[in-house]
């Protein structure tokens, strides 16, 4: 019957994932709008009920209501994506990929929390959250650095999958809170290529070059 | 600290593909290092005329580079050709960006950071070389050299063997156990940070995949034992002019 239904915030780099993960799979959604800033829609009662965490996003498929942004891309890729391109068969790619959901979701918390304070806070961004970000994404840099070695273009296997979807948003939005590339020339490659994949599509923050 | 003069690495040629751009701090001076489709490096003053946007932050067309905020596109000499919001001005000759000398030699791109280009030729020239990675460390470059100095690499054809360090210029140093050598471009980003532009001194056929991974991950530990043994001064904040008076 029903469409996909997305509670999404435009500003928010994890709606952003979810967005970007269904564009790529060419899935038709319909989007609603939450009023995340300045309103906390989110927090409000009606999606308390959806989600008692208060955040987003928020994703309905049919009866079922899922969130937290690694739950809902495994869904999807697990549900949609019939070639398993996003979550690889393969046991260890699988696991591989889970590993980098696991860093996304934990370590890069750091990079989001560094970009809300940025945008949204008046007192700039907490050095230590800075910090942190940097160092996830020297993590990040000397893993690609090693791909690299062996002419792997991609975080996981031999094509793009939910590992690099997932990692994607903060790197390209990491000039948000003071962050520059220049120190990871590694990343700088991956996030060239994954912009030049098929149904790309941005976010504010993330240009769109013209 | 001197500021560095002559030919100062900015990054390894490997890093910088056709139509792309970077951003690179040499003691504190901003720089954009592109690279044109048709495969030529440039390296240039990193700010826009226009409103003083990173030129690092825009895009390449073709033998231009576009700035992100507005478009304004400059072609391989800095000469701003084409302003979008103005698309039949001819555009003046004064709106340009300064531009400095560049090559690419041994897997490096290097800068004069003027338009003069330097009279000396690349220190340490080296025939074939398999390109590394650049590492960027928390350290002023005297406490990294002072820390080589006296470092123990273990080789890659041969584990065991002496590690012997060598200044060829303020801006090249080498690292030799056995056979194998490291050579790294030395490029002060400020006070308290050092990019190093490494490639190896030796052919792709030999190096190539687990020689690079060898000698990266031995270079990710002397990163942390660096960084872990910096004097205090050096992990702090680069200094304000306030208080170097």
């Amino acid at each position: 019957m029903s469409a996909i239904m997305l509670y999404d915030y435009e500003l928010d780099e994890h709606c952003y994932r979810v967005r970007l993960l269904l564009t790529m799979l060419g899935l038709e959604w319909e989007p609603h709008a939450i009023d995340m800033v300045p309103g906390e829609e989110e927090k409000q009662p009606h999606m308390l009920a959806l989600n008692p965490l208060g955040r987003l996003p928020v994703l309905k498929d049919g009866d079922l209501v899922l969130h937290g942004t690694e739950a809902l891309l495994t869904y999807i890729a697990k549900t949609y994506d019939g070639a398993k391109t996003w979550l690889p068969d393969d046991n260890a790619d699988f696991g591989r990929v889970m590993m980098w959901l696991n860093f996304s979701c934990s370590v890069l918390g750091a990079a989001s929390q560094a970009r809300l304070q940025s945008l949204f806070g008046t007192t700039g961004v907490d050095a230590p959250l800075k910090e942190a970000s940097r160092n996830a994404f020297r993590i990040m840099d000397d893993h690609m650095t090693k791909r690299g070695y062996e002419n792997g273009l991609w975080f996981v296997g031999d094509h793009v999958t939910l590992a690099d979807l997932a990692l994607f948003p903060a790197f390209a939005l990491s000039r948000d809170y003071g962050v520059d590339h220049d120190e990871f020339p590694a990343l700088r490659r991956w996030i060239r290529r994954f912009r030049n994949l098929e149904k790309f599509t941005t976010m504010p923050g993330i240009p769109d070059y013209h | 600290m001197t500021a560095p003069t002559g030919w100062i690495p900015v990054a390894l040629s490997s890093e910088i593909e056709a139509g792309a751009s970077a951003g690179a701090v040499v003691d504190g001076r901003e720089v954009v290092v592109w690279r044109d489709t048709s495969g030529v490096a440039h390296a240039w003053e990193d700010r826009c005329p226009h409103r003083g946007m990173r030129m690092s932050f825009g895009f390449v067309r073709g033998d231009h580079i576009a700035c992100l905020y507005h478009g304004w596109q400059y072609d391989t000499a800095g000469q701003c050709r084409y302003i979008p919001a103005h698309p039949d001005l001819d555009v003046p000759q004064t709106i340009k960006v300064p531009t400095y000398a560049t090559k690419e030699a041994n897997g490096i791109i290097w800068s004069t950071l003027s338009d003069a280009v330097a009279d000396e030729a690349t220190p340490g020239e080296t025939a074939e070389v398999t390109p590394l990675r650049s590492l960027y460390v928390d350290c002023p470059a005297a406490f990294i050299r002072e820390t080589l100095e006296s470092a123990s690499m273990p080789g890659f054809t041969e584990p065991e063997g002496e590690t012997i360090f060598a200044a060829v210029a303020d801006s090249v140093w080498t690292l030799t156990t056995g056979e194998d050598r490291l050579y790294i471009g030395v490029q002060p980003v400020n006070p308290s940070q050092t990019a190093l532009h490494v490639v190896i001194a030796g052919p792709q056929a030999t190096y190539a995949g687990a020689g690079q991974a060898h000698f990266s991950t031995w270079l990710e530990t002397l990163r942390r034992s660096l960084e872990d043994g910096a004097p205090e001064e050096a992990t702090s904040a680069p200094m304000t002019t306030a208080e170097v008076a």
